[in-house]
């Protein structure tokens, strides 16, 4: 259910928060549904467990899932704590939005492009 | 916890270690890593009570290793150069094992057959040396050890072999707390397995540190100052920098966070945290030192 890329320079624990995280916005990983645990996916994907826990701590911090003790982790369905990864996000808009207009993207376009991704 | 202090160890007058000490975690996977040469399987055979130092301590759970069978009977170790009987067969040895190691598991040793799905009745020698190597593990991972001392352990083996053998290990470290010492050239696997690393030269422990304290207090930033500025202010604590056009590339002690913060009131145009490799941060972290970097990440 998660890929590393050896290639990526990303550290894997910072490669596995992300995974997680995708999988739990798009909805792969339900609102209370149970995430692996740090036990089978060390086991699976041959990392350190230590790592694991690394990034089911950050996630715990932002707001993704919460962990309850001896029964594992779960998706919390709700994400609205987490400022610092909006603030990330809107600055990878901005930086998207300056490179569309530098290729000629007119607004109109874009506005088009929030009301039909917003409907999906 | 494993620790190490001091330790000396010469022979014929040349001191293969000088001074190493190393301290290694309960539940932690401690990557060791150095040039050939460096002392790491000297280091090893003194963890394994099997060379006896000539200053120094070394203690594995509180206790000293040398001439302690209790202690050793927890200990599972795979060196360099694997021993076992001319004749025997993986039996055979599986027998030998078990007579030492008073938890040895039978229940594992089947459940394992199937993955290494070598025969138990072929002689060892003549095996392949990546097979030899499997059928270490496969004994060594039955004697369900507290401490697991790996020399070079998957050398020789191939790719799909060395992933499951990994996993074997960090499924152990997960369930039962096993505390991993692991020597290796390949940082971009120890990256995966290890908390800690500690690097090695000239009988010594240079650096020890935790992957989490490597990988947060380093950052590389690719940084595009406004017209007009064209040095990095010096005001800057840089430990490197170079210069692609109008890209500097910059490296510096501190978190993402702080060196993004601390350059945007320079208004730069374009600011990109980019994570370093392990190799890089060593190269870095021992820049300093004034070693021969490059001999000793390999």
């Amino acid at each position: 259910m998660i890929s590393l890329n050896y290639r990526d320079s990303r550290p894997i624990y910072e490669q596995i928060r992300d995974e997680l995280r995708k999988l739990i916005v798009t909805g792969a990983i339900g609102k209370d549904e149970k995430l692996p645990s740090v036990r089978s996916l060390a086991t699976e994907l041959a990392i350190n467990p230590n790592t694991i826990q690394r990034a089911y701590n950050e996630l715990e911090a932002e707001g993704y899932i919460c962990s309850v003790p001896g029964k594992g982790s779960f998706a919390s369905g709700d994400t609205g704590a987490d400022d610092a990864r909006r603030k990330e996000l809107m600055n990878k808009v901005r930086e998207l939005l300056r490179e569309l207009r530098y290729l000629g993207v007119t607004e109109a376009e874009l506005l088009g492009l929030i009301k039909g991704g917003a409907e999906r | 916890m494993i620790e190490v202090n001091k330790l000396v160890k010469r022979f014929d007058g040349f001191a293969a270690l000088d001074g190493a000490a190393l301290t290694v975690p309960d539940g932690s996977v401690y990557g060791l890593v150095g040039p050939n040469g460096a002392g790491k399987s000297t280091l090893i055979r003194h963890l394994t009570g099997i060379y006896r130092q000539d200053e120094g301590a070394i203690l594995v759970g509180g206790e000293p290793v040398w001439e302690n069978p209790a202690l050793k009977a927890r200990i599972g170790s795979i060196p360099d150069d694997w021993y076992y009987f001319l004749q025997a067969s993986i039996r055979d040895m599986m027998r030998f094992y078990r007579s030492f190691y008073p938890r040895f598991s039978m229940e594992r040793y089947e459940k394992l057959k199937e993955v290494f799905a070598i025969d138990e009745r072929r002689t060892i020698r003549r095996l392949s040396k990546g097979m030899q190597k499997q059928a270490a593990f496969w004994l060594t991972m039955c004697c369900l050890p507290d401490y697991l001392i790996l020399d070079e352990p998957v050398d020789g083996l191939d790719p799909v072999m060395r992933r499951q053998v990994w996993s074997l290990v960090m499924s152990d470290v997960a369930e039962r707390g096993t505390t991993v010492l692991v020597s290796s050239h390949n940082l971009r696997e120890l990256e995966d397995v290890c908390d800690h690393v500690g690097i090695m030269d000239h009988g010594k422990v240079l650096l020890e540190r935790s992957l989490e304290q490597l990988q947060d207090n380093m950052v590389k930033l690719q940084v595009v100052f406004p017209d007009g500025m064209t040095e990095v202010p010096p005001e800057l604590p840089v430990l490197h920098a170079s210069k692609i056009g109008r890209i500097h590339t910059l490296i510096m002690r501190m978190s993402a966070e702080e060196a993004t913060e601390r350059l945007a009131q320079y208004a730069p145009l374009l600011v990109d945290a980019v994570p370093l490799t392990l190799e890089e941060i060593f190269i870095y972290e021992l820049g300093g030192v004034n070693y021969a970097v490059k001999d000793i990440v390999l």
